[in-house]
């Protein structure tokens, strides 16, 4: 074999040896790295207990209610499971935070399965378009690049 | 391909080009920008501060980009022994770096009207802050590794290693649950969920970026070309 | 505070980026180019 074969060779089965290396790591930290819990994942392993966590997905229409106190809102959080969570948190919410659109929220489970928030953040879709566009989200989906 | 291997032969196509790429890309960027700021709506959902992605989204690909380049530049460069393979692998690593930061940066002064945090560690910006350390410890090694008198083979194998990050970026977003919303444009499958009006600005914004981005290298390359001439002279002269 | 506070940061923080970026390799270039021809020249 020419030495510039046998480099080629080589370099070649080095990078399909890393390759493997990363995807075995990444398959290893697929849960760990997970930056929240969605709905369907607190069903399936529980909620949490005692510890910090964060769990995100869609605030579902017309479920956020503000308390008489006027800083005290209670939310549902879906996903496209059945499960939902059950929210409060007291204080601002990002100007982003709506019905039906993303959201991330740091907090405690409580023994009843009420999920109290200290901190929530805003978290938008891929989809980018004007205002007056917003009533046809559905149809822009698959717009081609062309 | 050969035919790019000479320097000589090289240089007579990097001059002339030079001066294109960057003019073209900057005439490209200012009206893209421009358009950007003043012309594209604003977005039904985040207002105002969608007009963020037309430097950030390029600021992202020509990061990730550089890196593509500075790898397979490297393999060239360990298999075939390629001298410009080497030169151009290292022309591309500081302004890859400096889009890398760009994209940190904007992507933190747009996530604060948005998502109301500066700064969070999920998949997509932790993996893309580990791209900005790549290219600042490749920068590093290799400077080392030329100081000394090596060949930058060293700094080579780290610019291949490395390169398995920018696949984890890509797809941090699908794998693992991030506050970064998913890919919003595909060019594999060549579909985007950003309107025609968006769209549009932000490719040719991309597109200018990228020239300008192929004009500092051609001149960090013919920067390091007449460095190693002036060097060999000097040598032959002493 | 406004988006535009955010926008404009975004922007001029581009700008001076890429700008001081093309300039120092732009001058970088001149430099080490001149170089070779002075030496071709002083021959």
């Amino acid at each position: 074999m020419k030495p510039k074969t046998q480099r080629l060779f080589l370099l070649v089965l080095a990078i399909v040896a890393v390759l493997g290396a990363v995807l075995l790591a990444m398959s290893a930290l697929k849960d760990q790295a997970a930056y929240f819990y969605a709905p369907a994942d607190v069903a399936r392993e529980g909620a949490p207990q005692g510890r910090n966590v964060r769990i995100g997905g869609m605030v579902r229409q017309g479920s956020i209610r503000r308390n008489a106190d006027g800083v005290t809102i209670d939310f549902v959080v879906r996903d496209d499971s059945p499960h939902v969570i059950n929210v409060r948190y007291r204080g601002i919410v990002p100007d982003l935070f709506r019905e039906e659109s993303g959201v991330v929220a740091e907090g405690r489970f409580q023994e009843s399965g009420l999920f109290v928030a200290d901190e929530i953040l805003a978290k938008h879709d891929e989809n980018y378009m004007p205002p007056q566009l917003d009533v046809k989200k559905g149809e822009h989906k698959s717009e081609s690049l062309k | 391909m050969q035919t790019l291997a000479n320097p000589a032969r090289f240089l007579k196509i990097a001059r002339p080009l030079t001066p294109v790429l960057g003019w073209g890309g900057a005439l490209l960027i200012v009206g893209a920008l421009a358009v950007g700021l003043f012309v594209a709506p604003r977005d039904y959902l985040q207002g105002e501060s969608v007009r963020i992605i037309y430097v950030h989204v390029p600021a992202a690909w020509l990061g990730m980009g550089g890196w593509t380049g500075l790898a397979i530049a490297s393999f060239m460069q360990l298999v075939w022994r390629h001298p410009l393979a080497a030169i151009a692998a290292r022309a591309i690593a500081v302004p890859g770096a400096v889009f890398a930061a760009l994209c940190l940066v904007t992507g933190s002064l747009w996530g604060k009207p948005t998502w109301g945090t500066y700064w969070q560690w999920d998949a997509r910006l932790t993996s893309m802050l580990i791209l900005l350390f790549l290219y600042i410890a490749y920068i590093a090694l290799d400077d080392a590794e030329r100081e000394r008198g090596g060949e930058g083979r060293i700094a080579a194998i780290f610019g291949l290693v490395g390169a398995i990050n920018i696949p984890i970026i890509h797809y941090s977003v699908e794998y693992w649950n991030t506050l970064h919303q998913g890919q919003s444009i595909s060019f594999l499958r060549a579909s985007s969920t950003v309107d025609a009006s968006m769209l549009w600005p932000l490719l040719v914004s991309a597109a200018g970026f990228s020239l300008l981005f192929g004009a500092i290298v051609l001149m960090r390359m013919r920067a390091a070309l007449a460095r190693q001439k002036v060097e060999a002279r000097l040598r032959r002269y002493s | 505070m406004s988006h535009w506070t955010f926008i404009l940061a975004s922007y001029a923080l581009t700008a001076l980026g890429t700008v001081g970026l093309t300039w120092w390799s732009w001058a970088s270039m001149r430099s080490a180019e001149r170089q070779v021809e002075d030496l071709r020249n002083d021959r």
